[in-house]
């Protein structure tokens, strides 16, 4: 098991180390790019923590990262030069104006109904801490009512499915306060001190890579914990584990909440690389589109995960280049979901992980056998 | 008030149109069907092509929609389904990547776009399809407009319930299929050809979701992504009304479809649609079992 782990290990150093070196051989453009693709990764890492380890497949990833997303996007509309320029001293959402009650003061207070909401976003560092507030909170809430009344498996999914869906719709029916459809563009620099992160500059994107690097360790981290295992525990027999005494809904909910502070600041680092939130975040296909990376990468690693999600965004990035292959692509994709689904359901990290297992055995054929019919036997479970 | 509540069952009753293929693969098999959607898309498809190729109506789209998409089914049942039984989420999974290769095959008009042909009808672009003047316009009854096409999806809706009923309590495939959603190793075990009854049954329910089309080209435009949203209504109205029950099924796309109508003629289809949806998750956490729930299993 030691020399597993120290593979596992060097695995990940090896990816860390690979991203950080990806600025030496790559233009502003492709940079920002792949800082996306970052992003995503991180959103894989979520969905494998709930997926993979506590075994709640969410269909409603987007709501946290739609979350994460706003109320960051929220802070930067505000810092953004055409907020200045709307006829008062202080910031006001350029569409605010178009949808201002007759006669409304042109300022945040009352210019539409509820547009007092935005008075604190005012501060950045406020939308940028609700940014994982609320993901957390909103997690809290469901994971609290849903696990103690001992819901579970596709009910889950279809709760937080139904849920992303209702908010979507809000969202988009608040035209006055959330700019609906067109969501919110023409944002702002996030700034730290006098520094502004543009998107197109390498700074921006070690934000990100540094960013994905401790989300990456530090969720490799918990799942060794003992909540980690506890929870693993859970996924495989809820009910033994709640016989052998332990609160079964509120590891459930501690996790279903770490994930979902995840994919909000995941939304966030979104939206200072692509300057704008939209409610597409919070479509169906997008969240069963993390869940495609992460099946594909790998539901029950953390890495598999992140890798399988940056992967499919490269490529995707790069074939669709090729003129009227873009369509094609997809195809390509719900293709290669079949297949994985139906051959391969540990995915890529799975495949790894026998290759390595196999390296190691014939190294040292004695004792890894015991352990890989227990390693086996734990990933069947499921 | 009458036409509020008459929009909401006809809303209501394109739900269960949706729904019903839905809960019978959901119910019967345990199989979480996203390409359901795109069975739906491609019954509005052969409506739209038969229209152009054959110049038939709706009327004859309804049985070659039924019978196109029962194959579809049984295809999909026999290479991707069939390996996936007991693993619900997995079936969740995989036919969500069916559903994208049936959209894309349609808007790449199966390939043959690389070859520069094309086949009118298909293609990622909109489609329409011209409904009968028998089914245009509106009826006055007792001094309420009623829509004619509207009451028309309500009878065909009625119809293709009382079948599948019919089919599933009094004869003796269904009684099959009702003794494996009870408990198939045992179904197995009293001498069912538990595979060829789950084969059919995903034939069947695909089948209906291929009527559902047609019905839908005629109030809708047809386009590649259409079923989409359906999907995911269908299964709304699945879960609440309890997985394996028909009525359950029947009594949840009414109540769904009226709330929808009374909130929209009170507010936008937008909050409409937000309700109806804060009422599913309701009466999820609720009753997770949902409205009317089979003992057994």
């Amino acid at each position: 098991m030691s020399s597993q782990r120290r593979i596992d290990w060097a695995i990940y150093a090896g990816f860390v180390i690979l991203i950080m070196l990806v600025p030496l051989a790559m233009d502003p453009f492709w940079l920002n790019r792949i800082a996306k693709y970052l992003v995503f990764g991180m959103l894989g890492i979520a969905v494998a923590l709930s997926w993979g380890y506590a075994g709640i497949l969410n269909l409603g990833q987007g709501l946290f990262f739609g979350a994460g997303a706003y109320m960051l996007a929220m802070s930067l509309k505000l810092a953004s030069a055409t907020s200045l320029q709307q006829g008062s001293d202080k910031p006001v959402p350029d569409f605010m104006l178009w949808n201002a009650e007759p006669g409304a003061k042109t300022e945040l207070c009352c210019i539409t109904k509820a547009s007092f909401l935005w008075l604190p976003f005012q501060s950045q560092w406020f939308g940028f801490a609700m940014g994982v507030i609320l993901p957390v909170l909103m997690a809290v809430v469901v994971g609290l009512i849903v696990f103690r009344k001992r819901i579970s498996g596709v009910f889950v999914s279809i709760i937080m499915l139904a849920l992303v869906l209702l908010v979507r719709l809000v969202m988009i029916d608040a035209q006055p306060v959330t700019n609906g459809f067109n969501g919110l563009t023409d944002l702002g620099w996030f700034k730290v001190g006098e520094f502004e992160f543009d998107p197109y500059i390498v700074p921006t994107y070690y934000l990100v890579a540094g960013s994905l690097s401790v989300v990456l360790l530090a969720a490799r981290l918990l799942i060794d914990t003992r909540a980690g295992v506890i929870l693993q525990a859970v996924r495989n027999d809820e009910n033994r584990a709640r016989y052998l005494g332990f609160d079964v809904p509120a590891y459930q909910t501690f996790f279903f909440a770490v994930s979902a502070a995840i994919a909000g600041f995941a939304g966030m680092l979104y939206v200072i690389v692509s300057e704008f939130a939209s409610p597409t975040f919070m479509d169906l296909s997008f969240s069963i589109t993390m869940v495609v990376w992460a099946a594909v990468g790998g539901r029950a690693s953390i890495l598999g995960a992140c890798i399988g999600a940056i992967a499919i965004n490269m490529i995707s990035a790069t074939v669709s280049e090729a003129e009227g292959f873009a369509e094609a692509w997809k195809a390509i994709i719900g293709l290669i979901f079949v297949l994985v689904v139906l051959y391969l359901p540990r995915g890529i990290a799975g495949l790894a992980h026998d290759l390595i297992d196999r390296a190691v055995t014939r190294k040292a054929p004695a004792g890894s056998v015991a352990l890989r019919v227990h390693d086996a036997s734990s990933q069947l479970a499921e | 008030m009458l036409e509020v509540l008459f929009i909401g069952l006809s809303l209501g009753s394109i739900l269960l149109l949706v729904a019903l293929g839905l809960a019978i693969t959901y119910g019967a098999m345990g199989v979480i069907n996203m390409a359901h959607g795109e069975m739906v898309m491609v019954g509005a498809y052969v409506t739209v092509l038969s229209g152009l190729w054959l110049g038939t109506n709706i009327f004859v789209a309804i049985p070659l929609a039924f019978i196109v998409t029962a194959l579809l089914g049984l295809l999909i049942e026999r290479i991707v389904v069939r390996k996936l039984y007991g693993r619900l989420l997995d079936t969740l999974l995989a036919t969500w990547g069916v559903a994208i290769l049936i959209q894309q095959a349609v808007r790449l008009e199966f390939g043959l776009t690389f070859f520069g042909m094309h086949i009118q009808g298909l293609g990622p672009g909109l489609q329409n399809v011209d409904v009968p003047g028998i089914l245009q316009g509106t009826l006055h009854i007792a001094g309420v407009d009623i829509n004619r096409y509207r009451t028309f999806i309500i009878l065909v809706t009625a119809v293709l319930t009382l079948a599948t009923w019919f089919l599933l309590y009094r004869t003796v495939a269904g009684t099959q299929v009702r003794a494996i959603i009870r408990n198939s190793k045992m179904a197995a075990a009293c001498g069912i050809d538990v595979e060829r009854v789950n084969a059919l049954t995903f034939a069947f329910g695909s089948g209906l979701a291929g009527v559902a089309g047609v019905m839908m080209s005629g109030f809708k435009t047809v386009f590649p992504d259409m079923g989409t949203s359906m999907v995911v209504d269908g299964f709304l109205v699945v879960v609440m009304g309890g997985v394996g029950s028909l009525l359950g099924s029947v009594l949840s796309a009414g109540i769904l479809g009226e709330i929808n109508g009374v909130v929209a003629a009170g507010t936008n289809d937008i909050l409409a649609r937000a309700v109806v949806f804060g009422v599913v998750i309701a009466i999820i956490i609720l009753k997770p079992k949902g409205l009317f729930a089979l003992k057994g299993r």
